[in-house]
């Protein structure tokens, strides 16, 4: 445990070299939510009714807000690519040789990112949580603030191992980079993180995507926040969050197996 | 004469890399389709809920968002590529060999790389351009669409004269992963119509990004001529910033490069 705690700590001090860039994007991140506010504005300025889809323009908004506190967790830039970068050029095989386990070695790199991309960007996200406070009409209960906190962990958990078995489908294909923004965008759309999920209510699938994973990345911590789980669901929700964390740690286990049955190391 | 020989074979050499791999290639537009596909489910939604946004309706903002898919389209498929790569030159070491090339150095280092695989982009938005225009009962007339494409084209300029400035950042602050974040909010700013900032707190965005940097006239001015919404105040801005931010973007690159300190290649 030791060694993915020094792993842990190096990767905190790499994310901290680059603070004018680090810093730079963070802010920058808030911007856009500026013109999603000004559009929903317009959008529900211009509509007969005071609801749309269950969501008053003030839930939208905090929504929206909410939805770039589920994806500090449950997003990985650079994970997929880094690692089929690794398997393509050969330099996972540092991992065959060293008494270590990639996955919790990844894992434990990744929790250090995390731990510092939050504590840094912290202030700013206060500050912007302050700023649209008025948005919030109402807050989780005691035991809502535990179930938001479970839901956040469970973005992290199938965010990070789904986009693992993303990377490590470089065992087979030289090049993922396109699949992975395949991908990306189709999560980008199914997690929830442009539009609730709940507008799409239209087409008839809103309970079908509302069980995918991608949901948990993005809508489903925030739907859990303002309310919009029906209580008798919620328990039954998060198990299912469970049930995919499971699955994909599992899968990417199997991927890992497989992969290195079939791999070839060429050169130094 | 040179230069578009040039720009020829940057294109071809481009294309003959991409077709390399073509299934990835194919997975690129892919992508491009989808995220088509998800701004029209964006904007179906929306005027599902709504008959208008900020004075614009349906088929309007359908022709607005025809235009902004065309420019977006033009700059990844010339510029972006070339932009983001830029900070990873200066910290390799490796922009030491483009500068020694006999050629402009800003022609060389924004245009060596054409992403053909983003190039699907302009022809979908005109398209929705089209099909917008159809469903207003406007008519092409050529003189119309003639100061439409210039001031599209103007927009195309102001966008990467912005891209430009951003790249050039890259020599100080060496791992430029904002650029594609600072990129991402400028697209932001041009996604929607600038009728939408309308409301006085948002006067300060209306200001700087409407007349300081003004990223909000790039895609609104060009739809608001075509559709008859333009005023000439609007028209005047963006001609007369985007004259300023070629030159000013051009300055402050040769500036950067003056700065650039090579790494031990």
């Amino acid at each position: 445990m030791g060694k993915y705690w020094n792993i842990g700590k190096l990767a905190l001090k790499e994310r901290l070299v680059y603070r004018g860039d680090f810093f730079l994007s963070t802010v920058l991140r808030f911007l856009p939510m500026v013109t999603s506010i000004l559009l929903w504005k317009a959008v529900f300025g211009s509509a007969s009714q005071d609801q749309l889809s269950g969501f008053s323009l003030n839930q939208v908004i905090a929504y929206l807000l909410l939805v770039h506190v589920s994806r500090m967790f449950s997003s990985m830039p650079g994970l997929a690519v880094n690692l089929a970068r690794d398997i393509r050029e050969g330099t996972i095989k540092k991992f065959l040789i060293q008494p270590l386990d990639l996955c919790t070695f990844l894992l434990s790199s990744r929790v250090a990112h995390k731990i510092a991309y939050i504590s840094t960007s912290l202030i700013p996200y206060a500050g912007l949580f302050l700023a649209c406070l008025s948005f919030f009409d109402t807050f989780p209960s005691g035991l809502g603030w535990v179930y938001y906190f479970i839901s956040l962990a469970l973005g992290f958990l199938v965010g990070f191992y789904f986009e693992l078995c993303i990377g490590m489908i470089g065992f087979w294909f030289l090049e993922v980079t396109s699949l992975l923004y395949v991908v990306t965008t189709l999560s980008f759309f199914l997690s929830g993180h442009l539009i609730p999920l709940d507008f799409l209510d239209q087409t008839g699938w809103v309970e079908a995507l509302k069980a995918l994973p991608f949901s948990y990345m993005a809508y489903f911590p925030a739907a859990l926040f303002l309310g919009k789980v029906p209580e008798g669901e919620i328990v039954g929700r998060l198990l299912l969050g469970i049930f995919w964390a499971i699955f994909f740690w599992g899968l990417s286990r199997v991927i890992l197996h497989l992969g290195l049955k079939q791999y070839s190391a060429f050169g130094a | 004469m040179r230069y578009l020989r040039l720009l020829v074979s940057f294109a071809r050499i481009s294309l003959m890399g991409e077709l390399s791999f073509r299934v990835n290639f194919l997975l690129k537009i892919l992508v491009e389709v989808l995220w088509l596909g998800i701004l029209l489910i964006f904007y179906k939604t929306i005027f599902s809920k709504s008959s208008s946004v900020s004075g614009w309706d349906e088929y309007q903002y359908l022709f607005f968002l025809g235009a902004y898919y065309t420019l977006e389209g033009f700059v990844e498929t010339f510029f972006l590529e070339n932009c983001v790569e830029f900070s990873e030159l200066v910290r390799s070491g490796n922009l030491d060999f483009f500068l020694l090339k006999p050629i402009d150095e800003q022609f060389l280092l924004t245009f060596r790389k054409i992403d053909w695989s983003t190039a699907p982009k302009i022809f979908l938005g005109l398209g929705l351009m089209s099909i917008g225009a159809m469903d207003l009962g406007i008519t092409f007339e050529p003189f119309r669409v003639f100061w439409f494409l210039v001031l599209l084209f103007m927009g195309f300029s102001l966008a990467y004269s912005f891209l430009l400035v951003l790249t050039s950042l890259g020599v100080w602050l060496v791992r430029n992963q904002s650029l594609m974040e600072i990129w991402w909010l400028f697209t932001n700013l041009m996604r929607y119509p600038r009728s939408i900032y309308q409301p006085s707190w948002a006067l300060p965005i209306r200001v700087v990004f409407g007349v300081f940097i003004p990223a909000l006239l790039a895609v609104s001015v060009p739809a608001e001529y075509f559709l008859g919404k333009s005023d000439w105040s609007g028209i005047a801005l963006l001609s007369i910033s985007t004259g300023f931010f070629i030159w000013l973007s051009r300055w402050f690159f040769f500036y950067s490069l003056r700065h650039y300190q090579s790494a031990s290649s």
